[in-house]
């Protein structure tokens, strides 16, 4: 019986244990039946997949073969589906963004 | 990495297990650090926002359980519905291996004693084999005894008939 079981870790690579207590500590989830815990797990496996493949496709690595940072926080900010990770990557701002800021802010210090 | 402090917020998927994937999705690809730490981050966000919205259409649907159901219409809305197909498969795999853990447990009952029914026939059982045993401890005891009896009645009538015949010796002297 327990090959039963084996069966279905073979589609699963990642700890469904783990991926249970992390949506555990969404606020306000109570209850999750057991086969919508494996199906968010697996649908978590092809966001992995997902995303590692899209930001190297997308990404200035692929005839290095590298994937990098900038990679996936271009991929991220390019994709709308993954606009939810924005708050999770610091946002790299150029240089001349940055201080076009700061002098905007000493403009509006200076109307006093 | 064992955390004493026990924060909800710093559960992630282990390090190992995205990594594992990672290799098998892009084979010999070099992955730096950081990348692999923002994939590991983003798994807990992408595991967040699935749940989130899996419990609000849940809460909708007057349910108490997020079913799979809700999930997968979760993952419709918020852009994933290409993941949905794959998904449903292992969906499939979970009823087929209920289904087969049921027929199991079936088959057991199918010979038409339930299990309470096999207990009550083993207990019996046993308690048959300790009378018996007894019974036969005790035909022992009485073999025994009724062996000892009659080996203790032996000696005696051996003695009395010595003494019988060392009388009659007497008897026969006082004649003379």
């Amino acid at each position: 019986m327990s090959q039963n079981k084996d069966d279905l870790k073979k589609t699963i690579s990642l700890p469904v244990s783990r991926v249970r207590l992390i949506m555990k500590s969404s606020p306000d989830v109570s209850s999750i039946n057991q086969d919508a815990l494996f199906l968010t797990t697996k649908a978590t496996e092809l966001f992995v997949q997902h995303l590692a493949l899209s930001s190297f496709n997308n990404g200035s690595g692929k005839e290095t073969k590298t994937l990098s940072y900038s990679d996936l926080a271009n991929t991220v900010e390019d994709t709308e589906t993954l606009h939810f990770l924005t708050d999770i990557l610091p946002k790299k701002i150029l240089a001349q963004d940055y201080l076009r800021s700061l002098e905007q802010m000493q403009e509006e210090d200076g109307d006093f | 990495m064992a955390s004493s402090s026990g924060n909800d917020d710093d559960l992630t998927i282990p390090r190992a297990a995205i990594n594992k994937m990672i290799k098998e999705t892009l084979p010999n690809v070099r992955v730096a650090n950081d990348a692999r730490e923002l994939v590991v981050n983003c798994c807990t966000e992408f595991i967040h926002l699935i749940s989130s919205e899996a419990n609000e259409i849940c809460n909708k649907s007057d349910k108490k359980t997020i079913s799979p159901e809700h999930v997968i219409n979760a993952l419709e809305s918020l852009g994933f519905a290409s993941y949905i197909t794959e998904v449903k498969d292992v969906l499939q795999e979970c009823k087929t291996v209920a289904l087969k853990r049921r027929k199991a447990s079936s088959r057991l009952e199918n010979l038409g004693i339930p299990e309470e029914e096999l207990l009550r026939q083993q207990q019996e059982l046993f308690a048959k084999a300790r009378q018996q045993q007894a019974e036969l401890a005790q035909q022992e005891w009485m073999q025994m005894q009724h062996a000892a009896q009659q080996a203790q009645m032996a000696a005696a009538s051996a003695s009395a008939a010595q003494q019988a015949s060392s009388s009659q010796d007497e008897d026969e002297e006082d004649d003379m």
